[in-house]
């Protein structure tokens, strides 16, 4: 019984993913896969552009000397729909992302996972009254 | 012949699409729908128009193309409704706490396949979970509810696929049509866009324009007479007419851009491509969609679509989408390229 | 023109005017009073595609006739004699634009600032020259950026105003680009945008539209006048006749102008039967300009080999 309910959702699950957008090139070919970074760093600035937007990071090396990384981010307007704006995350916030580097070896990275120090997230749920 | 069957199998979809939006499973943000559906009468622009005005979005969970192992059924049974309604609940769920990954059970970003979830989707979840419907798939005619490819068209659709993250990315051309901000067409742009896929629908006079979010896609359609240009554009040239409280619109004149790299090919545009389009509202919230296409370049015969399409609440906006204007991602797909060659 | 003994008074007429055009108030609105027809729901009727008629464009402040958009000082002779008197050239066009001849050269306009002049902060005017300097590389529009807001209005392209319940659209050919006027109560703008965030209301007889949220990224012309993120237009569209309306926009940035300042200018209906907006879908146009030089090959030097 179990077995077949499992089947019976990974076969849903293949239904749905089936029906979604095919994505376009852009990650794959921006960025490495087998590359994956994690930085810990301040908001410098946040680009809240199509079709990504930029947060502009700047960590902190052992050294202490500071890199400026540039996280490509998904399109902001889910974001504005839940009702967050260019105000909801201020510069200066320390933040963790988790992403994988540009192919080309810069310093830049997308920003697969965004996350504070404690765990939570930025931009999860609906912020104020914005729209549903 | 073709025509006859087409309005059959769409008469008989529009039925059961009227039965599914009385058994859509709601949430709590989802506008309400009326409870007598049968009462609910087309409202009129004040000259008299049938009016669509507002902002609409595909939100259902039905694939463009029917999967393998429906083959045969253009219906779910029941239950198996409630099992895509009750998983899409969960990822609904999911993508609300932000957490990655599109597949129940999986939580964690490690857990999930970077392929689908190379962002956290809380960059892409507008709020509420998708509807299940019946239909098996969009694509009603051709009966098997798939593409009717010509072969080359296959071919191309193949090697699209093959070149996903393998490029090569060696000019501005290697990118997708939508990659460069150009666009990607109109075929899908009721039902689709990478950033959700938001029309708005403004109705004046002899127009009904539709301003769709990405690329800022706009269609400025004539709809008390005109006649077709002759001129060819991206977006083709587009003339449409009442047909009781049925919109019909038919576009030509395309240009040809066959020679570009599509990420959908089947949204692809030729010159020989021809686009019949039905807007039906069948609710106050709900407005069937309907698309014939036509291109002997790239399909062996028409094939149609009926799309369930949902009008979200008044206070919905479209946003700017300044695609090229920030298209960082194209130079760094080049710089990228640069780096895999000098490596090689 | 007339002739004879009517000339001399035409001559006095048409002085007088020029004298209020450059340095005075405006001219049109204060002397018309028209009623444009209403559309069903009871407004002014603005549907229709329009398009301005003047060199905005290149320059909204007064400017002569010259060889290019951009020039280039003549170089310092090397071979004359001391002394000697030798013609020299002026200005000449840059090499980037020399081929363009006369299609390349730019017309004389008589402004369309009222009062002629542009309030800059002393810093912003060193910026503006800059900015002319260094047109081929700085203005936005050589990239089909969109070209926000009020410069969309006098592009040498029409434009197209579609009035519906609650947003009245105004669609541009130029770049495709749309602008959707909020006739109902909205926020503001979520984030910086290339077009601004548009709310309007009527005033009798004028649209009168509310323009915050742009990025400060856009040009007023191709004369290299600018704006920061703190832009704040004010746009006027006034029905004078059945195919004119008035435009109007004001400007206001505390961080780049001492004090507020206005532009002004007719607009013209498109009269051909049906006119439609076409396709100016410049980004295609200008990917060989932007990227042509940055992949692994170049388009323009022949398909890749394999």
């Amino acid at each position: 019984m179990r077995t077949n309910l499992a089947i019976g959702l990974i076969a849903t699950v293949q239904f749905l993913a089936a029906g979604s957008v095919s994505a376009h090139h852009a990650f794959a070919a921006e960025f490495d896969a087998t590359q994956p970074v994690k930085l810990e760093g301040t908001i410098a600035k946040m680009e809240w552009i199509s079709p990504h937007s930029w947060l502009h990071l700047d960590v902190q090396k052992p050294d202490g000397t500071v890199e400026r990384w540039m996280i490509e981010g998904g399109p902001p307007n889910a974001l504005f729909r839940r009702g967050f704006t260019q105000e909801s995350l201020p510069v200066g916030i320390e933040i963790i992302v988790e992403g994988f580097r540009a192919r080309d070896g810069s310093l830049r990275a997308n920003g697969r996972d965004i996350t504070f120090s404690d765990g939570s997230r930025p931009f999860v749920g609906s912020f104020g009254t914005g729209t549903p | 012949m073709k025509r006859r069957r087409v309005f059959v199998v769409g008469i008989l979809v529009g039925a059961i699409l009227v039965g599914a939006v009385v058994s859509i499973v709601t949430t709590p943000e989802l506008p309400e729908t009326s409870t007598n559906v049968e009462a609910w009468m087309q409202p009129h622009t004040a000259w008299g128009d049938p009016d669509f005005q507002g902002v609409w979005r595909y939100e259902a969970t039905i694939p463009l193309e029917r999967p393998r192992e429906y083959e045969g059924r253009a219906f779910l049974t029941d239950e198996e409704v409630e099992d895509i309604a009750r998983v899409e609940q969960e990822l609904s769920a999911n993508r609300l706490a932000g957490f990655e990954g599109a597949a129940v059970g999986r939580r964690t970003l490690s857990e999930s396949p970077i392929r689908g979830n190379e962002y956290n989707s809380f960059w892409q979840y507008h709020g509420r979970a998708r509807q299940a419907y019946r239909q098996t798939s969009l694509i009603t005619d051709p009966p098997n509810g798939r593409l009717p490819y010509t072969e080359d068209a296959r071919q191309a659709a193949a090697r699209s696929t093959a070149r996903y993250g393998v490029g090569p990315y060696e000019s501005y051309l290697d990118p997708d049509t939508g990659e460069r901000c150009l666009t990607d067409g109109v075929t899908a742009t009721m039902w689709q866009g990478p950033n959700g896929g938001h029309n708005r629908i403004v109705q004046s006079p002899g127009y009904v324009t539709i301003v769709h979010e990405e690329y800022q896609d706009r269609r400025i359609i004539p709809v008390d007479g005109g006649s077709h240009r002759g001129i060819p554009q991206w977006l083709g040239d587009s003339v449409g007419h009442w047909e009781g409280d049925t919109l019909v619109v038919e576009t030509t004149n395309f240009s040809n851009k066959m020679h570009y790299e599509w990420a959908n090919i089947w949204t692809r545009v030729s010159d020989t491509l021809r686009l019949v389009e039905r807007f039906q509202r069948v609710g106050p919230d709900t407005m069937e969609y309907t698309i014939t296409v036509d291109d002997p370049k790239t399909f062996t015969t028409p094939w149609t679509a009926v799309v369930p399409i949902l009008r979200l609440p008044d206070n919905t906006q479209i946003y700017e989408y300044a695609c090229h204007e920030g298209n960082y991602a194209l130079s760094n797909i080049l710089s990228a390229g640069r780096a895999i060659a000098a490596d090689e | 023109m007339q002739q004879g003994p009517q000339r001399s008074s035409v001559t006095v007429v048409t002085a007088v005017a020029a004298v209020i055009v450059v340095y005075g108030s405006p001219l049109w609105g204060q002397a018309v009073d028209y009623v444009a027809p209403r559309t069903v729901a009871g407004w002014p009727d603005l549907n229709g595609v329009w398009q301005a008629l003047n060199t905005a464009n290149y320059d909204i402040q007064a400017h002569p006739a010259r060889p290019a958009l951009a020039l280039v000082p003549a170089p310092p002779s090397t071979t004359a004699p001391p002394g000697t008197d030798w013609a020299i050239p002026g200005e000449l066009p840059a090499p980037a634009v020399r081929a363009l001849g006369a299609v390349g050269g730019v017309p004389a306009g008589e402004g369309v600032v009222v009062g002629n002049e542009i309030p800059y902060q002393p810093w912003a005017a060193l910026i503006k020259q800059e900015n002319a300097e260094n047109w081929l590389e700085r203005d936005p529009e050589i990239k089909c950026y969109l070209p926000g807001v009020p410069r969309a209005t006098y592009m040498p392209y029409p434009f197209q105003i579609l009035q519906g319940v609650d947003k009245i659209l105004i669609a541009y050919e130029f770049a495709g680009a749309t602008r959707t006027i909020h006739m109902d109560d909205v926020g503001n703008s979520p984030g910086p945008t290339w077009m601004g965030w548009s709310r309007g209301r009527w005033e009798g007889e004028t649209l009168v539209v509310d323009v915050t949220g742009f990025n400060g990224q856009t040009w007023f012309d191709r004369a290299g006048n600018f704006h920061s993120d703190a832009l704040h237009v004010t746009e006027r569209y006034t029905p004078i006749s059945p195919n004119h309306l008035i435009y109007e926009a004001t400007i206001e940035d505390p961080n780049v102008f001492t004090e507020s300042w206005t532009i002004e200018m007719p607009l013209y209906r498109r009269l051909e039967t049906d006119k439609r907006l076409l396709e100016y879908e410049c980004v295609e146009f200008v990917e060989q300009l932007m990227y042509g030089e940055l992949g692994v090959f170049d388009p323009a030097d022949g398909q890749r080999g394999e």
